[in-house]
């Protein structure tokens, strides 16, 4: 599933970012790889939405949050 | 201990609280310059411990040591360079996860690395531990817990940099990695970061290559890992043949690999590593609601605006008052002492009028400033960005862009450099272009006199009008465009919220002075030296010295542009001297009002009345006045900001047709606001 259609306060973990490269080496730099987890924040707005990663708090445009698939984390 | 200065370079990820470690140490006694070729900040500074000479550098703040983006490439350059001897790492202890990237990055280039490891209060308050004695074991490198904030662990941290420097050799490490391959190199005496058999094979032979063809190569390890990566700048100034080593960029394999050490060393420094429901994720429930964001947002900057104006206007009548006993005092002084009436009139009509004038301005900008300050250092300003997002990718532009928008409120000069932190160019252009439309704190002088001219009661409103026509004007010029060149929405924006904190008093202090001090030097300069030939020119003409204003060389300009002006309500040549006047600074519209129009200490109460009844006689009402504050919020921009413009656009082309565009702007807007009012009035 695509990141954007995310619930709130659930955890994910990436399978894929398919973003122009200069994007995705970026999201790698901030730790955002493959296989690594992602918390959804706050995704109740149209457009962006906030998550948190590695420690951190983004927030992500929707054109990001809709070209990074993810999938639920195990329990 | 002593000899020669310990050349310290800071580094860390943006929003570590580097600038405030820097300044803690440094105070406002800083050297800022611009990187060269590149308009990156560069921030200089020095400190002593015990008799040992440090010079600090205030490296921009980014994630990783890649070089796509502007900074990274110039921190990279600078850190390689003989410029830095020791390298001091700031690192966000609260969120080490993520600094420790930078950490493993820094330390693989192979200079003395310290660790900083700041705002070690949040993870008290959060109830977890680090252990500093495994943390330095695993990484190879002195860790030092500093506060910024509390100023603790500063001396420390400079001792560990000077001993640092002589034990250059990392180690000793000590590591238990689970997959123990037993490399034939045994890398993991060597160094904190090692990779898999696969890519430290790969590494062996890349560097086996450098020893034969760059046998003078300083960190072969760093550049065979830099080429494993493909990096650009490394692979063309250091070529080798990959056949038969690599086939591809293994770019994606050494983060992963980077990550995965970091979580080794997390997992064993961090105890007690339990998040509870963080304060800021509480507090950003409301600050990003959907529906509670954007009231918040506006909210917050009618406070900030109404500070500015009801504040710094109570604070300003002192000002005045100080300014008028001062005139009085200098003229009499003057007579008493029997100098020439030229000379009487260059100092008291020509100087201190125009200088004096704008120094009265001074609390509105202190406080607008503080509070910008303040929105910046408390973390609120990411926030801003994504309220923003929705509204702004209707026009064309990320969220981010909102940014250098609303520093602009403050200055086009540091808005418009703040454009830089946009990917693409085309979102640059666009912001550079309309950021100046913002009202900036020059401007308020204008708005300030003339709505208390004209406006009476309703003078606040018509101030708040101009910021909000700013906007308006500003959204609508990106709304137009980006339907012209059909550039959808991005969607794009990246940016880390973080943690909400209370403003530290003297990061703001530095700040908020950087900013008088600027103010305060715009004055003694550009105003100053404006102010003089402002009165050259209105006191001497073809005739030489004339004694009638209107046989000067500026009437004889002014009379020229006039018709141009005529159908703004503007058409005085007084009026059009003092709007090209103000191009050198946009205070200097009112300075030279006042040399202009021939009234003492333009500001003051009786100063504005003589100045009413003066403009009266001519015909120039409230819808001139309005007028004219619109044309000023909206034409051509300062010098500085023009300067800027250029630096980054990088073309007299771009950089003329932006000035032109905002000239022509202002021209269509103040003629449909001067027949608007003119209706209402």
């Amino acid at each position: 599933m695509k990141l954007k259609e995310g619930k709130n306060n659930h955890t994910y973990v990436v399978e894929k970012i398919q973003i122009e490269l200069n994007l995705e080496r970026r999201l790698e730099a901030l730790g955002l790889t493959e296989g690594s987890q992602i918390t959804v924040l706050n995704n109740d707005k149209k457009g962006a939405m906030t998550v948190k990663f590695r420690g951190t708090r983004f927030a992500l445009g929707r054109r990001i949050a809709d070209n990074i698939f993810v999938k639920e984390a195990a329990a | 201990m002593s000899g020669k200065v310990i050349n310290v370079g800071f580094i860390g990820n943006p929003n570590c609280g580097k600038t405030t470690l820097f300044n803690a140490y440094t105070g406002a006694n800083l050297k800022v310059a611009n990187w060269p070729g590149v308009t990156v900040e560069k921030k200089e500074g020095y400190t002593t411990y015990k008799g040992q000479e440090f010079k600090l550098i205030d490296l921009p703040g980014i994630y990783s040591l890649t070089s796509y983006t502007m900074e990274e490439k110039v921190s990279r350059e600078c850190i390689m360079s003989d410029e830095v001897d020791v390298i001091v790492d700031v690192v966000d202890a609260s969120c080490l996860e993520r600094n420790l990237y930078l950490t493993l990055q820094l330390i693989e280039l192979g200079k003395p690395v310290v660790l900083a490891l700041n705002m070690m209060d949040i993870v008290e308050e959060r109830g977890m531990e680090i252990d500093l004695h495994r943390l330095p074991e695993m990484l190879g490198i002195p860790a030092i817990p500093v506060s910024a904030r509390k100023r603790s662990g500063l001396e420390i941290l400079m001792h560990a940099v000077a001993h640092h420097k002589e034990y250059a050799k990392p180690g000793p490490f000590i590591h238990h990695h689970s997959d123990k391959t037993g490399h034939k190199h045994d890398h993991h005496s060597e160094y904190a970061m090692v990779y898999n058999d696969e890519i430290e094979d790969k590494i062996d032979a890349i560097i086996e290559q450098f020893r034969k063809k760059y046998p003078d190569m300083e960190n072969m390890r760093w550049h065979a890992i830099k080429t494993l990566e493909q990096d650009e700048t490394v692979t063309e100034q250091f070529p080798v043949d990959m056949s038969g080593i690599a086939d591809r960029s293994y770019e994606k394999d050494i983060i992963n690999q980077k990550y995965d050490f970091i979580e080794e060393v997390i997992e064993e420094t961090l105890v007690n590593k339990n998040e509870k429901a963080e304060k800021t994720e509480h507090v950003d429930r409301y600050m990003t609601s959907k529906w509670l964001g954007l009231p918040i947002f506006l909210v917050i900057m009618a406070l900030v605006f109404f500070l500015t104006f009801t504040v710094g206007d109570w604070l300003k009548g002192y000002f005045e008052t100080g300014l008028d006993l001062l005139t009085g005092a200098v003229s009499a002084g003057l007579e008493a002492a029997g100098t020439s009436p030229m000379l009487n009139s260059l100092l008291v009509d020509g100087i201190i009028s125009g200088v004096g004038g704008i120094l009265t301005f001074l609390p509105n900008i202190f406080i607008l400033f503080l509070a910008l300050a303040f929105l910046e250092d408390s973390g609120y300003m990411a926030r801003v960005a994504f309220v923003m997002d929705d509204i702004m990718s209707h026009l064309g532009l990320s969220g981010r862009a909102f940014l250098p928008m609303l520093l602009g409120f403050g200055c086009s000069v540091p808005a418009v450099m703040a454009s830089r932190a946009l990917e693409h160019r085309k979102d640059r252009l666009k912001t550079i272009l309309v950021t100046p439309f913002m009202s900036c704190s020059a401007r308020l002088p204008i708005y300030v006199l003339f709505s208390s001219m004209f406006f009476g009661e309703h003078a606040m409103l018509a101030c708040y009008s101009m910021y909000v026509l700013g906007i308006v004007v500003a959204i609508l010029t990106a709304y137009i465009i980006s339907k012209i060149d059909g550039s959808k929405a991005e969607h794009a924006l990246l940016i880390e919220l973080p943690e909400y904190k209370a403003p530290n008093a003297r990061t703001i202090a530095v700040y908020v002075w950087e900013k008088v001090k600027d103010y305060l030097t715009k004055a003694g300069t550009v105003i100053f030296l404006a102010s003089i030939i402002m009165w050259v020119l209105l006191n001497f003409g073809p005739t030489g010295y004339v004694t009638d204003i209107a046989e000067s060389f500026g009437s004889i300009i002014g009379k020229a542009i006039v018709p141009f002006f005529h159908p703004l309500g503007l058409g005085y040549w007084q009026i059009v001297v003092a709007l090209i006047s103000g191009i050198a600074a946009k205070e200097v519209v009112v300075s030279s009002c006042s040399v202009l129009f021939g009234i003492q200490n333009i500001t003051t109460s009786h100063g504005m009345d003589s100045f009413v009844a003066t403009l009266g006689a001519m015909g120039f009402g409230a819808a001139n006045a309005y007028s004219l504050m619109v044309f000023c919020l909206l034409y051509v921009p300062c010098t500085a900001t023009i300067a800027t413009i250029h630096r980054e656009v990088g073309s007299k082309k771009l950089t003329c047709g932006i000035v032109l565009f905002q000239l022509a702007v202002a021209w269509v807007v103040s003629f449909i606001a001067y027949h608007i009012v003119g209706l209402i009035l």
